[in-house]
């Protein structure tokens, strides 16, 4: 019998009988675990095959999935080595900072529920039929919204970060500037302009948010290894069990997202959209440019202008230290420069020779 | 004076007994019968109670009118039929003749009006229920708004205030379950202390402004500390479409919702990342410019939040628009709220009724008017001890801007707020 590839959405958001929900830091959250006592993420009872069949349906069909390069992923600042030499030296300001953002900015991950979805039947020459796309706002969204910021009476990612940062720093006390630092200047001028007015703008403010949430997922890797390498050493964690696993347990729950994103992405890709004038064009055109674009900003200028934005905040707390100016010349040899690649791997076909 | 002050307390207090005994008389006559009211009945009783005490205010003006508004802003604790009523309480007093006003500038600022000021108008730019403004032009030619304070009304205020307390006590004294007027009344009492000193709303301008010392989009009017007293305040004369006028907005080329996601963006900033911001966003104190910068003034009623407290109102709010009970009710203890008897379940009781509420399928990011007297009431009836009185001025302020957002046909999107009118912080690009 060939997978299913249709599903309500009930079925996409609905998971399976745990033997012990997850219970972080005192927080009921989403998950828990099987009776041989390994993590399950929720909502993949059969969102997961679901997936699994789309994919394999796309390769069928004679067609890739998308790649977000991993060696584009910008590091941490401060790296690990750096925030756990704070640690060592009693500066936790900046980790508590730091760890409460991504908690924040996981939290808002739920805002793709909102985002609008046009009429895609319309929109393309080829069907759709049995694609992730079709399952974009019948499930698959809400269940991408429910993982991040939780839902009625359980946690979500943002808990569970919570959770590791108040069981490995033993509940610290939050510094009060965070809201300021993530609102941080108010973005000036207009929105930019649509690349592609052909298409619509629904349509490439749709793909447009989704490639940019699936490069922000992608690269979550990075801070994932780095919240585990830190908040799982004894030596500057009080709680390095518990708080790894916590942070491993959002790394797995992440793996369904990165997969139906590129899965739709791709699908589109695999595709023709027709134009607002009565034309065509390739989708293959309209992802890669819009992947470029986005990996091009993720990685030129924002990790710099955010490294920028923490230094002297940074210099701040290491002034609290015993021997500042030791602490911050150690500090600063242990940055790891890092450049961005050269490619993004999306270029145009011309300027790719 | 004397005598005024012995009129405005008889009158206080022959209409706080008559009120009173809307109250008591049919619910004692009938207790005597061995029958409850009925909720029409309880109802057309507050109605009429709030149409006298309206009526007073609106004939003694000053605290009156205050305390009017302040009741109407606790529906955590008043009936809607009360509430609805002193909604409609809003102060239009007669301006103060110029002979009144030269006469209190000069005594304040210690010159005569010819040595400050190249010319004064005589007529008054706007009158409050405190003060009332002038535009005029200092002798170096600057353009200067001058708020002027009514003699006198620190003591009306203060007569006011105590013959309230004593109506207050007195009521307390006599029902066996009074509602809590006296902590509202020291509330109250706080917030006009803080309005009739015009240096520390100098003071607050200028923090408020030092916030956005880098942000072309807003503008907060320069306070001229030399002609500045505790009851003359001069400042910058600025101006601009009133924030609610949509098609003055539109006619100059800005599109309101952008327009209202910049006011967001300021109130947002100032409450939940600053934590400490003007309390008044009432339309007649916020301007836009042509550029479409926003001006804000008035800020009398500038409050400073405990440590935490903006981060336990971003908790609440992103718990209510992610459909996430259980961070609802950890929030609202964060934020200082107590049920009387020390359990959680109210909370979880309150948190699943707002979550309902809100559980459109959308993430709007909009705390209405309507979604904070739905939070009220749902307090009001469950035995909730203690709403915290910064959460009330928090939740007034939000009230106030969701109103100039359906002014201005546009939604009052908090979240979208944060990341300064863009799209959400994770997704910025
Ligand atoms: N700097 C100013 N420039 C221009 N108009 C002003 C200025 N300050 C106040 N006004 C006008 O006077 C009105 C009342 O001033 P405000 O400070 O709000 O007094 P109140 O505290 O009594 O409400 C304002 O609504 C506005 O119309
Ligand atoms: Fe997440
Ligand atoms: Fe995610």
């Amino acid at each position: 019998m060939p997978p299913t590839l249709v599903y309500t959405p009930e079925q996409l958001l609905s998971s399976r009988v745990l033997a012990e929900p997850l219970i972080a830091n005192g927080v009921r959250c989403h998950g828990g675990f099987d009776a041989d006592g390994h993590y399950r993420s929720p909502r993949t009872l059969c969102r997961a095959p679901a997936i699994e069949a789309w994919q394999a349906q796309l390769s069928e069909e004679g067609h890739g999935l998308l790649e977000v390069p991993s060696r584009a992923m910008p590091p941490q600042y401060p790296n690990a080595a750096q925030a756990k030499l704070l640690l060592r030296h009693g500066v936790r300001e900046p980790l508590v900072r730091s760890l409460t953002i991504i908690s924040i900015v996981e939290g808002f991950g739920a805002i793709i529920r909102d985002v609008q979805v046009p009429d895609l039947e319309e929109l393309f020459v080829e069907p759709l039929s049995g694609t992730a796309l079709t399952h974009l706002q019948s499930g698959l969204f809400e269940a991408h919204a429910r993982d991040e910021s939780g839902y009625r009476d359980e946690g979500g990612h943002k808990q569970m970060w919570e959770a590791a940062r108040d069981s490995a720093l033993e509940n610290p006390h939050i510094p009060g500037d965070v809201l300021m630092r993530l609102m941080g200047r108010r973005s000036q001028g207009a929105r930019p302009a649509p690349v592609f007015p052909e298409i619509g703008q629904p349509l490439e403010r749709m793909l447009g948010f989704m490639a940019n949430v699936l490069v922000v997922e992608v690269f979550a890797e990075e801070t994932f290894r780095w919240g585990m390498d830190i908040l799982s050493d004894p030596e500057v964690s009080a709680a390095p069990e518990i708080a790894g696993d916590m942070i491993s347990y959002i790394q797995a729950d992440e793996k369904p997202h990165v997969e139906y994103l590129r899965t739709a992405l791709s699908e589109v890709s695999a595709r023709t959209i027709k134009t607002v004038e009565g034309g065509t064009i390739p989708g293959k055109q309209v992802i890669d440019a819009l992947m470029h674009r986005i990996l091009e900003q993720a990685t030129r200028t924002r990790p710099a202008d955010q490294r920028d934005d923490l230094r002297e905040n940074l210099a701040e707390s290491i002034r609290t230290a015993t021997h500042p100016s030791a602490l911050q010349d150690d500090f600063d040899a242990l940055e790891t420069p890092w450049a961005p690649p050269t490619r993004t791997g999306f270029e145009a076909a011309e300027d790719a020779a | 004076m004397r005598v005024i002050r012995i009129i405005r307390s008889l009158q206080i207090g022959w209409t706080a007994a008559r009120v009173w005994s809307m109250y008591k008389i049919p619910h004692w006559s009938k207790k005597l019968r061995g029958r409850e009211l009925s909720a029409s009945e309880w109802s057309v009783i507050h109605e009429r109670a709030a149409q006298k005490t309206l009526d007073l205010a609106l004939g003694l003006r000053g605290v009156m009118i205050k305390m009017c508004q302040a009741v109407a802003t606790r529906a955590d604790i008043f009936p809607p039929e009360i509430i609805d009523k002193l909604k409609q309480c809003h102060d239009a007093v007669p301006p103060k003749s110029f002979e009144i006003v030269r006469k209190i500038v000069e005594s304040e600022l210690g010159k005569s009006m010819d040595a400050v000021f190249s010319s004064f108008d005589p007529q008054p730019l706007a009158s409050a229920s405190l003060a009332q403004v002038h535009r005029a032009r200092l002798v170096d030619g600057r353009e200067v708004a001058v708020k002027v304070q009514y003699p006198d009304i620190e003591t009306i205020i203060r007569t006011d205030l105590a013959n309230m307390r004593r109506v207050c006590r007195v009521y307390e004294f006599f029902d066996p379950r009074p509602l809590p007027l006296l902590p509202l009344l020291s509330e109250l009492t706080r917030h006009l202390g803080m309005e009739l000193d015009f240096v520390r709303e100098a003071d607050c301008a200028d923090r408020v402004r030092e916030l956005f010392v880098d942000d072309p989009q807003v503008k907060i009017p320069a306070i001229h500390r030399e002609w500045s007293t505790r009851r003359v305040l001069t400042m910058e004369l600025v101006g601009g479409i009133k924030i609610t006028e949509k098609k003055k907005i539109e006619a100059v080329g800005l599109v309101p919702a952008e327009v209202l996601q910049n006011l967001m963006y300021i109130y947002v900033r100032m409450i939940l990342a600053a934590g400490f911001f003007q309390a008044d966003p009432h339309p007649g104190n916020l301007f836009v410019s042509p550029t479409g910068q926003i001006v804000v003034l008035d800020f009398g009623l500038s409050k400073e939040l405990p440590e935490g407290f903006g981060l336990g109102l971003f908790e609440l709010m992103f718990s209510l628009m992610t459909f996430n009970e259980s961070a609802m009710v950890r929030a609202f203890d964060e934020l200082g709220f107590r049920s009387k008897t020390g359990d959680k379940t109210t909370f979880v009781a309150i948190a699943r009724r707002m979550v309902n509420r809100s559980d459109t399928g959308a993430f709007e990011g909009e705390l209405t008017e309507d979604m904070t007297d739905e939070l009220f009431e749902a307090i009001r009836e469950d035995p909730v001890a203690e709403v915290p009185s910064d959460f009330v001025l928090v939740a007034r302020v939000f009230s106030l801007l969701s109103g100039i957002a359906h002014s201005l046909g546009s939604r009052a999107n908090i979240l979208q707020a944060m990341s300064g009118g863009g799209p959400a912080p994770s997704l910025e690009s």
